[in-house]
């Protein structure tokens, strides 16, 4: 088995707009595994679409280099751009994109007619495809007789119809409803590990991201944060960033000093509110107020002043007190320094300011 | 009374005023060509007759249904072409990035502004040398070019409002550029290609400068010219047969257009307000 499925290295995009020159991705390097579930995770903006259309082959990037396993698809030095469909890819977007003139059928047998399938092979390949995202019941109507998530299934469909090397999904989710999304993230995951075809998967959800990826691309402002699988960018954020990013509520800072030291640099202490504890005033680490508390189902988030610092605490037991005191395990606190980069110490002495 | 009822009033009234200010004279016209004689406008009484139509259609002299045809066949060849012409042209400024994009669309309407008489004499002296007066290629090439620009406006605000996706979507299910213009946006501008090939038909049909100068006799001479030649034939100006011939040719066009005024109105409009 070959050990990469996707290799993007130093890839440079550079915008030329009416207001000048635009860096949308500095020298971005990814390595995807076959058969992985790969996410591209950032906020908007941050130039994960166009990283997307360009291992896509719908853009073309201004420097570097992209291998589909041994094949180059993209070279700048050897002058070379595969079109999409000469690295066997295949997509879904957003918008669905579904041809809004055709049926279902038509739509999906669009790709396999392109490849001069034969009719009844077509027939086939699309009904097995549709059976399987049960949708074969509506292979006569057209995309707009459809509901937002049927129309999902049929985009997907179109995709996986004939089998590609690599599958592409541009936000495939964030079009339906908070309820329907569940659902589908899960039957995806399914259905993509059951096929077993090397995915990339653009998101700005993270908890998207954290359940369906193998491993996570985290991007901001088109520079690479971190790559790894959720429980690394979770529990090992290298910056303010990943770490502010990843988990809900976010993961409360907290300005400190280190001591003991003649310069007394400025740090930031990360805690997720998963891991602060309310106790009595002065039976913790730190005192604080209680400003506001929000009940979620069984479990309250307790938003507290601490030095005018907001501090979010999740717990499950909360009686309204208005002074509290907060504790947390010294394992449970990250890191880091001025510019947000993750400090590694096992023992750092420092007092908040 | 209230706001939408004086509101109301107004466009009632504005459309009556425009509805007759339009129609008034198309009805003199058709008025006149059914009369017998036209002394019923110096106060004769007025006489119903189709016999106006009846020489024009069977009057040999007059040529009618030569320039009837001659006009039918350089508007029909005109309009498809400039409509394949303007849809790749269309296709490519809506879709594809180059250098200039953005001037092309505006030089080409900078070429449909120039009067048509500051050229017609150079196109004069180029169609001889061709020796092509008086043939159907002296007036298609012009037309060509000089409805290319009504055709292409119409296809850009058609294409520009469909979803770029799709484009996407055609090219990674492994379609060409060909393929996706012809299978998936020209159906989709299905209106806006309608529209443009009636408007086309439409302005060749009634172009009058470059046929009265190209072209000099039946044989290439188009209904718009013809008409105007009726006058001084006989000396006096029939005026009956001249309206008659005049209703003749603009009744199918009133009748294409009511037919595909729907998609005329959408054509013109989109664009104009995004949805």
């Amino acid at each position: 088995m070959k050990k990469t499925a996707i290799l993007v290295r130093n890839v440079k995009k550079i915008f030329s707009t009416a207001k000048g020159r635009v860096l949308a991705l500095d020298r971005i390097n990814l390595e995807i595994k076959p058969g992985e579930l790969f996410i591209i995770l950032g906020p908007s903006g941050c130039g994960k679409s166009t990283l997307l259309n360009i291992i896509a082959g719908l853009e073309e990037p201004t420097e570097g280099e992209i291998f589909f396993g041994d094949k180059v698809v993209f070279s700048d030095k050897k002058h070379l751009s595969l079109e999409p469909f000469e690295r066997d890819v295949a997509m879904v977007f957003q918008s669905y994109a579904l041809y809004p003139h055709m049926t279902v059928y038509q739509n999906m047998a669009f790709p396999l007619k392109n490849l001069k399938y034969k009719k009844k092979k077509i027939r086939e390949q699309v009904i097995k495809i549709a059976q399987m995202l049960r949708i074969e019941t509506l292979l006569e109507r057209k995309p707009a007789e459809l509901s937002g998530g049927q129309r999902q299934r049929v985009a997907i469909g179109r995709a996986l119809v004939r089998t590609p090397q690599v599958l592409l999904m541009d936000e495939p989710l964030s079009n339906l409803d908070a309820q329907l999304r569940a659902e589908m993230r899960v039957e995806l995951k399914v259905l993509i590990k059951d096929l077993g075809i090397t995915t990339i998967y653009v998101t700005h959800d993270q908890t998207e991201a954290m359940t369906l990826g193998d491993r996570i691309a985290i991007l901001k402002e088109g520079v690479l944060q971190q790559t790894g699988s959720p429980d690394e960018l979770f529990y090992c954020p290298k910056n303010t960033f990943v770490a502010g990013f990843i988990g809900t509520p976010s993961m409360n800072f907290l300005s400190a000093e280190i001591i003991k030291s003649i310069k007394k640099p400025n740090i930031t202490i990360g805690i997720r509110p998963q891991d602060i504890e309310i106790r009595p005033p002065n039976k913790g680490i730190i005192n604080a107020f209680v400003k506001l508390v929000e009940k979620i189902g069984d479990k309250y988030l307790v938003h507290v002043d601490y030095r005018k610092q907001k501090i979010i605490i999740e717990t499950s037991n909360f009686s309204k007190e208005k002074e509290v005191s907060l504790f947390w395990p010294k394992e449970k606190m990250h890191f880091f320094d001025k510019n947000g980069e993750r400090i590694e110490s096992v023992e750092i002495r420092f007092s908040f300011v | 009374m209230s706001e939408r009822r004086i509101k109301s009033i107004f466009i009632v009234t504005g459309s009556i005023f425009l509805f007759l200010f339009i129609i008034t004279p198309i009805f003199w016209m058709m008025l006149i060509s059914f009369s017998k004689n036209i002394s019923f406008l110096t106060g004769g009484t007025y006489q119903f007759s189709f016999s106006n139509y009846i020489t024009i259609l069977t009057s040999k002299s007059l040529h009618m249904m030569d320039y009837l045809k001659n006009s039918l066949i350089v508007a029909s060849i005109t309009s498809p072409i400039v409509l394949i012409i303007s849809s790749f042209s269309a296709y490519a400024i809506t879709r594809i990035n180059f250098a200039g994009r953005r001037i092309i669309p505006l030089l080409v309407l900078s070429i449909s502004i120039f009067p048509q008489i500051s050229i017609v004499g150079y196109l004069y002296r180029w169609m001889g040398n061709f020796g092509w007066i008086n043939s159907y290629v002296a007036l298609v090439l012009p037309y060509l070019a000089w409805t290319s620009p009504l055709a292409l406006w119409i296809l850009l605000s058609y294409f520009s409002q469909i979803p770029k996706e799709l484009d996407s979507a055609a090219l990674i299910d492994g379609a060409k550029r060909p393929k996706i213009l012809f299978r998936i946006i020209l159906p989709l501008a299905t209106p806006g290609v309608l529209s443009g090939l009636l408007l086309v038909f439409i302005a060749c049909f009634n172009e009058f400068l470059f046929a009265l100068m190209l072209t000099s006799d039946y044989r290439a001479q188009t209904i718009s010219v013809g008409i105007s030649l009726f006058q001084g034939l006989h000396g006096e100006i029939p005026w009956g047969e001249l309206m008659a011939a005049s209703f003749f040719v603009t009744f199918p066009l009133i009748l294409l257009t009511l037919v595909f005024q729907r998609f005329i109105i959408e054509g013109l409009t989109t664009g104009a307000i995004k949805e």
